[in-house]
C-alpha cells in the first residue's frame, strides 16, 4: 500500500448517524417536529406517514419496520394484541407525573362525564396476562400525547349561524344537506359520527353506542344504506387534504372534520364552520408506542424521543393545528400568549395566527368553537373505539363506503 | 350415520341407472339419435361401467335404444334412420331424482373430503356471511351432489352452517357474540364435565403432559388445550355431554387455526395457566381444578375476543374457495 494518497489518509472517519424510525399518521408526523427533534436529540428521525387503516395494519404485521409508532389509543386493540409493541416503563418518562387526568384517569375531573366507548385510560396500563386496563401499573402501552374533541363542520349558509343555531350530529343525516354529506372513512371514527347522527336524529337508539350489538350495527348500516340510495352522500375521505378539497369545490354542506382542515381551507371559506354539537364531541387520544424489537441503544433513543415529545416544542406545533397535549405546561414556553389564549383558553384571536408550517390558519377576531379546553374536554360524548364487534362492523362499513364511492364515481 | 333411510338404496345399481336413463329419454331430455356411451354415463352416475352396461342392455330390450355402426347405442327404436348426435351426456340437464342419486353413492365417500371443507367453512366465517353453492362444491371436490349433501348435513349437525329462509346453505358470520356465547357454554359445561371425569382420568397421562410442559419449550397452548379435552374432560362418562363440548369447541379451534394461518401471532401466554391446571387435576381435589378451569376459560375468552378484533385488518380478497359466495 505504498501509493495511498494523502487525501485518503486524512479523510474523516465515516460515522453513520444514528437514526430513529417513526411510523404514524398525519396527526403528528409533521416536518417541523421531525427537524426540531433531530436537532435537539442529535440523531436523525425518519417519518413514515400513512393513512389510518394502512398505518394500523402495517404497525401490527411489520413491527420490524419501525422503532416508534405514533397513533391513537383506540387502535391498540389491534396493534398491542398482535404483539407488535413492548410496554413503556413509566419510570423512564420524566414528565409522567404531569400527564393529564383525562389520559390517566379517564376524565378531566372526578365529576366530568367519561364518554361512551374506550377512554384512553382503558387501554393505558399493562395488566397481568398482557391485557390493557385502567388499573395503574408501572408499565403502559402508549405514552399519551396529542388529543382532541372532534365534531363535524357545516356550511352556515345552509344551516344558519348565530346563538339560536344549535349544531347537532343529526345534521350529518339532514335533508337540508342531501347530496352534500361526507364522512371520514375509518370504521373506528366515521362509524361513530354516523351513529351519533342516527341517535341524534331519533332514527336509532343504541343501548351502548360505544359497544354496539350485531343488530344495532345492522340497523345503522341499513339506515346509512337507505340514505346512500337516496343520494345523501357525496363522498368519504381518509386524509385532511381530501376533506379540504370537498369543501373547496363546494361538494359538501356538512361532513366529519379534523381540526387542521379548517386552517387549510384558505381565504373565502368562512361559511364553513366548526360545530360544537349539543350532544357533545367524539374524542380521540393519540400517543407514541415502542416496537417490540427495540433493545439497548435503540430503546434508549426511543425513550429520548418520547421524553422530547413532552418537552414543549412538539406540543406547541400540535396546538397550532388545533390539537391538545397531555402535559400542557411546557408548551407555554413555545407558544405566544395570543396563541395560548386562542387555542387553549378559547379567547378571540388578537391577530392572525399561523399554523404548523407558517401559513395563517386563524383570522384575527376568530374564536374557537366550543370554547376553552376545560369546557370542551368535559363534553365528550364518545371516544373513538374499537368495539367488540369491530371485525364485523369494519367489513360492513367498508362495503358501505365502497358503494358510496361507486355512486360518486358513477 | 348421516344418511336417512332410503328404500332405493337396496335396489341394484343397474336398476337405478336404467330408471334415470329411461325417464330422461321419455321426457326428451336425452333426444332421439343421441349417442349413449358407457364411460360418460358411468361418470355421471359415479359408478363403474359394469352396471351401466347392464342398464343399456335393459333399455335395448325395452326398445328405447338401438345398436348402430359406431361405438355405443343410439337413442330411439331405430325404425327411422337418424343422424347420430355426438355430445357429452354431462352437458345435458339430466333429471336425477335426489333419492336415486343418493342411492347410487357408496357410503363414506364424504369422509374423504369432509375435513378440508370443515376447515374452509369454519375459517371463512371470520370474514362475514357466505352462501355455500352445492354445485360449486361438487365441482371443487370432484364428487357427486350426494356426497356434497352428506358433507353439508355433517356441517349442519356440527353447527357450522344453517339453512336460510330461501333454503340456501349459509355459513357465518362469526361475531364476538357467537364467540362469547360459546365460551359461556364452555365455562358452564366443561368444569362440570371435569368433575364427572375425575374418577376416570388416567393420571399417569396427565403427569406426562406436566412433565412435557417443564421440558419442551416449543409446547403450544393449542396442544395443551387438546390434551385437556382428550385426557381429562372427554373422560367424563357421558357421551352426550362430551359430544356437546366437542361440537361447541369446533368452530373456536378451527377459527383459531385459520387465524394463525392468516399470520396472527399464536396465543402462547396461557401455557402457564395450563401448567397450573394440569397440576391441580393431577394432584389436588378436582373441585379446585374445576374452579380454576372456569377462571382460565374467562381469560381465554377475553384473549380470543381481542384476537377477533385484530382480524379486521386482514383483507378477504382471494382467500376463499370458489364454492363460498359472499352474501
Amino acid at each position: 500500500m505504498d501509493n495511498v494518497s494523502p487525501a485518503t489518509l486524512t479523510a474523516p472517519p465515516v460515522v453513520l448517524r444514528r437514526r430513529l424510525r417513526v411510523r404514524g399518521t398525519s396527526i403528528t408526523l409533521l416536518d417541523p417536529v421531525r427537524m426540531r427533534a433531530a436537532a435537539d436529540l442529535g440523531f436523525d428521525v425518519d417519518f413514515e406517514l400513512l393513512e389510518f387503516p394502512i398505518c394500523q395494519s402495517r404497525a401490527a404485521m411489520d413491527p420490524e419496520g419501525y422503532d416508534v409508532y405514533e397513533q391513537c389509543f383506540h387502535n391498540l386493540d389491534i396493534v398491542w394484541f398482535w404483539g407488535a409493541l413492548q410496554p413503556i416503563d413509566i419510570s423512564r418518562i420524566r414528565d409522567w407525573g404531569n400527564i393529564s387526568a383525562l389520559a390517566k384517569e379517564g376524565g378531566v375531573s372526578k365529576y366530568a362525564w367519561r364518554g361512551h366507548g374506550d377512554a384512553p385510560v382503558k387501554k393505558l396500563y399493562v395488566q397481568p396476562g398482557g391485557f390493557l386496563g385502567p388499573k395503574p401499573t408501572r408499565q403502559i402501552s402508549m405514552l399519551p400525547t396529542v388529543h382532541n374533541m372532534d365534531s363535524f363542520g357545516f356550511d352556515a349558509r345552509v344551516f344558519g349561524t348565530g346563538p339560536d343555531v344549535r349544531p347537532s350530529w343529526s345534521w350529518l343525516l339532514d335533508r337540508r344537506a342531501k347530496g352534500r354529506i361526507a364522512l371520514v372513512d375509518e370504521p373506528a371514527i366515521g362509524l361513530f359520527d354516523a351513529a351519533l347522527a342516527a341517535e341524534a336524529s331519533g332514527e336509532l337508539e343504541f343501548a351502548d353506542i360505544g359497544n354496539m350489538t350485531i343488530e344495532e350495527i345492522n340497523a345503522l348500516m341499513a339506515l346509512l344504506e337507505d340514505r346512500r340510495a337516496q343520494g345523501y352522500f357525496c363522498g368519504a375521505w381518509r386524509d385532511g387534504e381530501a376533506a379540504a378539497n370537498l369543501i373547496r369545490n363546494g361538494s359538501v354542506a356538512v361532513q366529519s372534520m379534523w381540526s387542521p382542515v379548517y386552517g387549510k381551507l384558505g381565504a373565502g371559506f368562512g361559511h364553513f364552520v366548526e360545530s360544537a354539537p349539543i350532544e357533545g364531541y367524539r374524542a380521540w387520544h393519540g400517543g407514541a408506542s415502542l416496537s417490540r424489537h427495540l433493545r439497548g441503544a435503540g430503546l434508549d433513543m426511543a425513550y429520548e424521543y418520547l421524553n422530547w415529545w413532552l418537552s414543549g416544542f412538539a406540543g406547541a406545533v400540535m396546538a397550532r393545528q388545533g390539537y391538545y397535549i397531555s402535559n400542557p405546561e411546557p408548551i407555554k414556553a413555545h407558544l405566544t400568549p395570543e396563541e395560548w389564549a386562542y387555542w387553549y383558553d378559547g379567547a378571540a384571536a388578537r391577530h392572525d395566527l399561523a399554523g404548523p408550517d407558517g401559513d395563517t390558519v386563524v383570522k384575527a377576531g376568530a374564536r374557537r368553537a366550543g370554547g376553552p379546553y376545560h369546557e370542551r374536554s368535559r363534553r365528550i360524548a364518545i371516544w373513538n373505539t374499537v368495539m367488540d364487534e369491530y371485525n364485523y362492523a369494519t367489513r360492513a362499513w367498508d362495503r358501505f363506503i365502497g358503494r358510496v364511492r361507486e355512486g360518486v364515481a358513477a | 350415520m348421516i344418511r336417512s333411510a332410503n328404500p332405493l338404496a337396496q335396489e341394484p345399481r343397474y336398476e337405478l341407472i336404467t330408471r334415470v336413463l329411461r325417464s330422461n329419454i321419455r321426457s326428451g331430455t336425452i333426444p332421439e339419435g343421441f349417442v349413449l356411451l358407457e364411460g360418460p354415463i358411468a361418470a355421471v352416475m359415479q359408478t363403474s361401467r359394469v352396471p351401466v352396461q347392464s342398464a343399456l342392455r335393459q333399455l335395448l330390450d325395452e326398445n328405447l335404444i338401438h345398436r348402430f355402426d359406431g361405438r355405443g347405442y343410439l337413442v330411439g327404436s331405430g325404425a327411422q334412420p337418424v343422424v347420430p348426435l355426438r355430445r357429452d351426456i354431462r352437458d345435458l340437464p339430466l333429471d336425477i331424482p335426489a333419492e336415486v342419486d343418493e342411492a347410487l353413492q357408496t357410503r363414506g365417500t364424504w369422509r374423504h373430503v369432509y375435513d378440508q371443507v370443515e376447515e374452509e367453512v369454519a375459517s371463512c366465517q371470520i370474514f362475514g356471511e357466505f352462501r355455500i353453492v352445492e354445485t360449486e362444491l361438487a365441482d371443487y371436490l370432484g364428487v357427486s351432489r350426494t356426497v356434497v349433501r352428506d358433507v353439508l348435513a355433517r356441517l349442519q349437525e356440527r353447527g357450522l352452517i344453517r339453512k336460510s329462509a330461501s333454503s340456501h346453505w349459509i355459513a357465518g358470520p362469526l361475531t364476538a357474540r357467537t364467540v362469547s356465547e360459546k365460551f359461556q357454554l364452555r365455562s358452564i359445561v366443561e368444569p362440570a364435565a371435569l368433575r364427572l371425569a375425575a374418577p376416570h382420568i388416567r393420571y399417569a397421562d396427565v403427569e406426562t403432559v406436566l412433565d412435557r410442559i417443564g421440558k419442551d419449550p416449543a409446547i403450544s397452548s393449542e396442544y395443551l388445550g387438546d390434551a385437556l379435552l382428550e385426557l381429562c374432560i372427554a373422560q367424563a362418562p357421558n357421551t352426550t355431554l362430551v359430544e356437546m363440548i366437542r361440537s361447541n369447541g369446533l368452530l373456536l379451534s378451527a377459527v383459531d387455526r385459520a387465524l394463525i394461518g392468516l399470520g396472527l401471532p399464536r396465543d402462547e401466554t396461557t401455557i402457564e395457566q395450563y401448567h397450573t391446571l394440569f397440576d391441580l387435576i393431577a394432584r389436588h381435589p378436582i373441585d379446585s381444578a374445576a374452579e380454576y378451569l372456569r377462571d382460565h376459560l374467562s381469560i381465554v375468552a377475553r384473549r380470543y375476543l381481542a384476537r377477533m378484533k385484530i382480524v379486521a385488518v386482514i383483507s378477504e380478497t382471494g382467500s376463499f374457495s370458489p364454492y363460498l359466495s359472499p352474501v
